[in-house]
């Protein structure tokens, strides 16, 4: 019976035309929202790798009136002192901007054994930044006194592996040919999902932040402790104000902030979700006058086939086949697209992701394909097969 | 074969009934060939839908092969339909999509069989009516008669004990249609087969073993 209707199929080949291409667009725009649900599904499944609960940052402008690296030491020294000071806040680090969910980006190359590696987040922290943000140590140690004056790094899990595979990564070399660009590993940590809950983590580094490149920061990220509330904050910005002097001081609470920046992502998630949800309705009807037409246009062949042995059932099941053969036309060549995508490694997203949406939309068109063609093969198996042998 | 025992047949509307058969009682034997005649609207091919099985009667009695199908379910009917009765149309009902071989082939596909069998018979069917040259055509290729020849193949391809005819000749010159006459008279000569037919042609009918003939949905002769 296939056979049949795959006959009949191709020889129909022009009638179907739009009913293969309508598939085929659908199939295709599917496997994109798929694709981006899929990869920001996966991410959100990821441990985050950090605490963001309880840290609140600190920005404030760099105008101090020397650059005189002692005097500068001097001054954060006593910035940091006194905030220490404070019951409420239990740790604290100068960071470059780049700390998570800061909309601020530093990126680098490293090589490893001739191998390249681009682009790598480069953060550059102080000894207590992963006390502060709870970050989960998995090999080797985080910087300590011992690395002053040292090229120690320490690398996330995905550059570890990106780098040295299963291999121990603490005691390796890597960076640049030239030796001045040379750095050691220290120490992996997890990774820390810095851009939100639904993006990945991406390779990154940590360097220890020197006492020569204070003039840089302008950011300090606390952990407080939970009796910290808006009193307490008020009381730290006044504080700032008064030993930061003739600065902008700015502080933001990183769950405020990591709301923020999920927002930027499930907004456009969302409408991109409704403007392709619209899209399947008018596809969806779309489908069903097609095949309600068809139907329309086939009522002698639907009595036909009644009276030289066909039941109701076996006519709605040859139309509702019918159907799923077409789709199946259109979903191979919408695959034969759509599996350039993990074959070419376009955007670099991992291949599982592509192969996963492409299994759920074909899944999905098949389900679309079935809803929409049930009733109309209904229908056709409702036909009268005198009254549809007569009309001819 | 067939034995029809008061049938009628009402069509129901809100606000109107008619009556498109009325008390028809009618035996056919095996191997006759019968024809019924009658003007237009006298219920002709109602009683025909109702001999193939396509139409139910409001009242009375149907045996065919010695079954009562008066209880037959959608599935018995269909399998009856396909075993034991040929249709033969006025126009045609070929699928011009399909070409004539696979046309002759679609009853078979409604009943097991391998490929290979289901091409054997068609085949042959397509022999018998003279059409072994054009199995590649589609419909629309073909002429009238050769369409109506098509449609004998599909007929006969299951080797039915019944055919029921439709006005087969009634699309057709009397050249053609003498040639599809021949076809059906040989049909029932050679292989026993059981024809009725339905026509408006009075020289077509009488080649027929008997002729029954209707007016206002009551048999007059």
């Amino acid at each position: 019976m296939f056979k049949h209707l795959f006959k009949l199929i191709w020889n129909k080949r022009k009638q179907n035309f739009l009913f293969l291409s309508e598939i085929l667009v659908s199939f295709l725009v599917i496997f994109a929202v798929f694709s981006l649900l899929t990869f920001y599904y996966l991410n959100y499944m990821l441990p985050k790798g950090f605490e963001s609960e309880r840290v609140w940052s600190v920005s404030y402008s760099r105008n101090a009136k020397t650059n005189n690296i002692d005097s500068l030491n001097i001054f954060y020294e006593n910035v940091r002192r006194s905030l220490k000071a404070l019951p409420e806040i239990e740790e604290l680090s100068f960071t470059s901007a780049n700390f998570p969910y800061s909309n601020s980006h530093s990126t680098t190359g490293f090589t490893y054994k001739g191998k390249e590696m681009s682009p790598i987040n480069n953060y550059v922290v102080e000894d207590d930044y992963n006390k502060v943000l709870g970050m989960q140590l998995l090999e080797g140690r985080w910087f300590n006194k011992e690395d002053i004056n040292q090229r120690s790094v320490v690398i996330n899990s995905t550059l570890k592996q990106a780098m040295f595979g299963d291999e121990p990564a603490a005691g390796k070399i890597v960076g640049a040919d030239n030796e001045e660009e040379k750095w050691k590993v220290i120490g992996v940590t997890a990774d820390v999902k810095a851009e939100g809950d639904y993006w990945p983590a991406g390779k990154s580094f940590y360097k220890r932040l020197d006492t020569g490149s204070f003039r840089w920061v302008g950011h300090i990220l606390l952990k407080v402790s939970p009796k910290a509330d808006a009193a307490f904050e008020s009381r730290l910005s006044k504080l700032l104000a008064r030993i930061i002097q003739n600065s902008n001081t700015e502080i933001q609470h990183m769950e405020d902030t990591r709301e923020s920046k999920n927002s930027d992502t499930v907004i456009p998630m969302i409408i991109c979700i409704t403007v392709a949800g619209f899209l399947i309705i008018n596809v969806a009807l779309g489908l069903f006058g097609v095949l309600w037409y068809n139907i329309s246009q086939r009522r002698g062949e639907i009595g036909l086939r009644r009276a030289i042995g066909a039941t109701g059932s076996s006519v709605s099941f040859q139309l509702v086949s019918e159907s799923l053969l077409l789709a199946t036309l259109s979903i191979i060549l919408g695959s034969f697209f759509a599996l350039q995508f993990p074959l070419l490694n376009v955007f670099n997203v991992a291949a599982s992701v592509y192969i996963i949406a492409l299994l759920l939309s074909i899944a999905f068109i098949y389900l679309l394909v079935i809803f929409c063609s049930l009733y109309p093969g209904k229908q056709a198996a409702a036909i009268h097969p005198a009254v549809a042998l007569h009309e001819e | 074969m067939i034995r029809l025992q008061n049938i009628e047949k009402v069509y129901r509307t809100d606000t109107v009934e008619t009556l498109a058969i009325n008390g028809i009682n009618l035996d056919i034997a095996k191997g006759e060939f019968l024809s019924i005649m009658g003007p237009s609207g006298c219920g002709k091919s109602t009683l025909l839908n109702i001999m193939g099985l396509l139409d139910e009667p409001s009242k009375g009695s149907i045996r065919i092969a010695d079954q009562d199908i008066t209880r037959f379910s959608d599935q018995q009917l269909a399998k009856f339909r396909n075993q034991k009765l040929g249709f033969i149309f006025q126009s045609y009902h070929l699928i011009n999509d399909l070409q004539v071989l696979d046309n002759v082939e679609l009853p078979l596909l409604y009943r097991s069989g391998s490929a290979k069998e289901r091409r054997e018979l068609a085949t042959e069917a397509l022999a018998k009516v003279g059409l072994s040259n054009r199995i590649k055509h589609f419909p629309t290729q073909l002429s009238g008669g050769q369409r109506q020849r098509v449609a004998i193949a599909r007929a006969i391809v299951g080797r039915p004990q019944i055919i029921l005819a439709d006005e087969p000749t009634g699309n057709l010159d009397s050249a053609m249609g003498n040639e599809i006459m021949d076809i059906l008279i040989s049909l029932n000569k050679n292989d026993g087969t059981t024809i009725v037919m339905v026509t408006h042609d009075e020289n077509m009918a009488h080649k027929t073993h008997r002729l029954v003939r209707l007016f206002d949905g009551s048999q007059v002769q």
